[in-house]
């Protein structure tokens, strides 16, 4: 049984050996990658993990928000087209922050429609986001047309946000690092975390208990999307354009670095920087399949053995 | 001469019995050297306090467990049942834990099953269906049940399902009949009938093994009591020898249960239920009020309505002033808390006992949105020392405690919370006695410091024990109002009840 820890920086208290499976994989991964080839551990290489991780670390925070809760999202990677779109299309007339502000709140509208329709209506998320998944996806088809948008006209200083760095580090990379840090506090050290991992370990017991669940459980949504719109913004000042096919299978990759990290499918346990540690263990495993010139078709198999792998950890966790 | 605690039956040689017998779960002991005797035509009654060894001793006789030493007989041959369907073969039934019913099938095609009645239709084997129903609803009749014989068992109530059960059994002619605990789902009725029932069996000379907690139902029923503790068997004795304060003591090992107090002077009226016109409950400070209520008769209910988990809105006055109540978050904002009858819903499971109990305070604990670490470690320690709960590890995820300090730890939920009233649905159900009079005390010594306690349960002793005023519930109706300065009357209670 997991416990996730309490009031602080996870990172620093409970530093136990044994809760710290994902980091040990992820070690035990970069040691045999550099062991096999020298191309590894270069400064080239280890900041383009960094930035590949990012977008999806910003991802991955906000669907372990939904997971702790008990909850699933499947529309994360449409929504970060969605986001990517707007933010580009609205930049492009009205300037760098507008964008941004559009991005993110298109990305928290889906999420609050997700949120309302899971926690009001009760309707099962798993067919509510796969719903909003396709149906959003159509939306950026929609107003698009297509085709890439923003191509020209950008504002400058959002492509340099896209691949300049700030103290040796991109701005990509600033973005979830900073987020780690004041989410672990939201969730740690706040009653609204706690009431989001009392929801997600016993919903009943929860609102007997005075939490309000709907509305947990619709925040939960809210994050997810709002985060996911924020990744999308970041990946089209990476793309420099808005890309209307971006993000696919990204909600895949995202549940299962979550799952991955620790968290469980069945709610109320995971943590944000062991979730992180997941994205990190996806990334990696990609690029030193890439390095390792195994062929692409060979690498999907590769990552969908994982994503099973650690599916069948979490039920093995469960029955413990 | 007459050995003590034999009962003079006819027959040298009793239809089943154990001799030292032990069985162990791992490092528990659960049974250890006990000798058991069981004579067709008696009704021997099988009590004692949970884990004090009961189940596995039905549960070896009806063939589920096997033994680690000593022996079954059977008409005084060694018998060894590998499985309960062997037990089941030489006449052993067990009800309820082998119900052995189909729920996708009728009533009749389950009474009848293995051996319906056939008749010819063109030279093939035909099942009558007729025949059939006939003989079911004559089945029926004899446990004066009225109950439509092509009804599909699954739709039945489990209480139905039971008296089915027990005909199935009373068809086959067995020779052994344990009921353990027939009477937990029953309504009183239906007891009276299980009773009559019983009594039939025994003079057609079924040898009838009858494990349950409710101890007046042994007085009245048993030719002979056997009462476990720890394992062993502290007492038998003969109808007439044991009086239910002997079983108590004999369950308990002399543990004196803590009396309940004097009576307190209530203070000022803490809640009233203003929603109502009629059956309205009102509860003072100092005041330990007791619902007596069959699961069916909605005191449950009752309850979970004052807390906001009865699906409706209600306006409740609250020391004076009017509050609606149309969530638990609401109820907990004015001061109740709630226990609810299931532990599931009190408590996450894979949760610390520390997060558990400050769950419902978080928004007390918290500074500036911030949780109050310290504050919070001190609460749960100054709860896990006043309600004595062990191990004393707040790390330690509620599910790893026993029944009874899981328990503890949802009564600290509100104790910490400091709430005025306690809604109580069952709250020692299923718990030993030693956490049982632990709770009865933190009760009365919560009323005792100005809190006012709404508590259901079906244990009616212990009504008696903690209440200060016992309302009778039947059919979601308050039927009576009893007063502990009247002195509790039994027989009234039980008539307020729907007996």
């Amino acid at each position: 049984m997991k416990r996730h820890p309490k009031y602080t920086w996870p990172w620093l208290r409970q530093f136990k050996l044994a809760g710290q499976a994902p980091l040990i994989t992820l070690i035990v991964l970069c040691l045999a990658t550099a062991l096999m080839t020298d191309r590894f551990i270069s400064p080239l290489n280890l900041t383009n993990i960094l930035v590949q991780s990012s977008i999806m670390a910003v991802i991955a925070i906000g669907m372990t928000f939904v997971i702790i809760g008990g909850g699933f999202d499947l529309s994360v990677g449409s929504t970060v087209a969605l986001a990517g779109c707007i933010a580009a299309m609205v930049m492009v007339r009205l300037g760098l922050l507008a964008g941004t502000v559009a991005g993110i709140a298109a990305g928290v509208t889906v999420g609050l429609a997700n949120g309302l329709i899971i926690a009001r209506l009760g309707v099962n998320p798993f067919i509510t986001t796969l719903g909003t998944m396709v149906l959003v996806r159509g939306v950026v088809y929609l107003i698009t047309g297509g085709a890439p948008v923003g191509d020209e006209g950008l504002p400058p200083a959002f492509i340099a946000f896209g691949s300049a760095r700030f103290l040796g580090i991109h701005y990509l990379v600033w973005v979830p690092a900073v987020l780690l840090v004041a989410l672990s506090f939201l969730l740690q050290a706040t009653p609204y975390g706690q009431r989001v991992y009392a929801t997600g370990g016993n919903r009943e017991a929860a609102y007997l208990s005075g939490v309000a669940v709907e509305r947990i459980i619709a925040s939960t949504y809210v994050w997810c999307g709002g985060l996911a719109g924020l990744a999308g913004v970041m990946l089209a000042a990476r793309l420099q354009s808005g890309q209307p096919t971006a993000g696919e299978f990204y909600e895949l990759t995202a549940i299962a670095a979550v799952i991955l990290g620790g968290a469980s499918l069945h709610g109320g346990e995971g943590t944000l920087y062991k979730s992180l540690i997941g994205v990190l263990i996806m990334v990696v495993l990609g690029n030193s399949l890439n390095l390792l010139n195994v062929d692409s078709y060979w690498q999907r198999v590769a990552v969908g053995a994982v994503i099973i792998a650690a599916a069948a950890t979490d039920r093995l966790r469960s029955h413990r | 001469m007459v050995i003590s605690g034999r009962r003079e039956v006819g027959m040298t040689k009793p239809a089943v019995s154990v001799r030292a017998v032990s069985k162990y779960f791992g490092a528990t002991c659960a049974l250890a050297n006990v000798d058991f005797e069981l004579f067709a035509g008696e009704v021997h009654a099988l009590v004692g306090e949970n884990g004090a060894g009961k189940s596995t001793l039905v549960r070896i006789l009806s063939g589920v467990h096997q033994p680690d030493q000593g022996e079954v007989f059977l008409d005084g041959q060694r018998a060894a049942f590998g499985s309960p369907s062997d037990a089941i073969a030489a006449g052993i039934v067990t009800i309820p834990q082998e119900l052995r019913l189909v729920p996708s099938l009728s009533i009749a095609e389950n009474l009848t099953l293995g051996d319906p009645p056939v008749k010819r239709v063109l030279g093939m084997r035909v099942i009558d269906r007729r025949r059939m129903r006939a003989a079911a609803r004559d089945q029926l009749a004899q446990l004066g049940l009225s109950l439509d014989p092509s009804i599909r068992v699954g739709r039945l109530r489990y209480a139905e399902r039971q008296l089915v059960a027990i005909a199935k059994a009373l068809r086959r002619h067995c020779k052994v009949l344990i009921l353990d605990e027939p009477t937990a789902a029953l309504e009183i009725r239906e007891v009276e009938r299980l009773f009559t029932l019983v009594d039939q069996m025994k003079r057609e000379g079924a040898a009838i093994l009858y494990v349950s907690h409710r101890l007046d139902e042994v007085v009245r029923l048993a030719d002979r009591c056997t009462v476990l503790r720890d394992g062993q068997v502290a007492t038998v004795a003969r109808r007439g020898d044991f009086r239910i304060a002997d079983l108590i003591v004999a369950m308990t090992g002399g543990f004196e249960m803590t009396p309940g107090d004097t009576v307190s002077e209530p203070g000022g009226t803490l809640l009233e239920d203003v929603s109502r016109h009629r059956d309205v409950i009102r509860l003072r400070a100092n005041e330990v009020i007791g619902l007596a209520g069959l699961l069916s008769s909605g005191a449950g209910h009752m309850l979970r309505r004052l807390f906001g988990f009865a699906g409706e809105k209600i306006e409740l006055r609250r020391n004076g002033r009017l509050k609606r109540i149309a969530s638990p978050a609401d109820a907990i904002r004015n001061g109740i808390g709630f226990v609810p009858d299931e532990r599931r819903l009190g408590l996450i499971m894979n949760q610390s006992v520390h997060d558990n109990i400050l769950l419902p305070s978080l928004d007390v604990i918290a500074h500036g949105g911030r949780i109050d670490r310290g504050a919070g470690k001190r609460l749960v320690e100054q709860m896990m020392e006043l309600l004595d709960i062990r191990p004393r590890c707040p790390e330690l995820p509620v599910a790893a405690l026993s029944g009874g300090n899981q328990q503890k730890v949802i009564v600290a939920k509100w104790f910490a919370r400091a709430v005025e009233v306690l809604l109580l649905d069952e709250p020692t159900q299923g718990i030993d006695v030693a956490a049982k009079a632990k709770i009865h005390t933190l009760i009365r010594n919560f009323a005792k410091r100005g809190g006012g306690v709404l508590v259901r349960s079906s244990d009616l002793a212990e009504l008696t024990l903690i209440c200060d005023e016992i309302l009778a519930v039947h059919q979601a109706r308050m039927t009576d109002r009893l007063q502990r300065s009247d002195g509790y009357d039994e027989q009234r209670l039980h008539a307020a009840m729907g007996g």
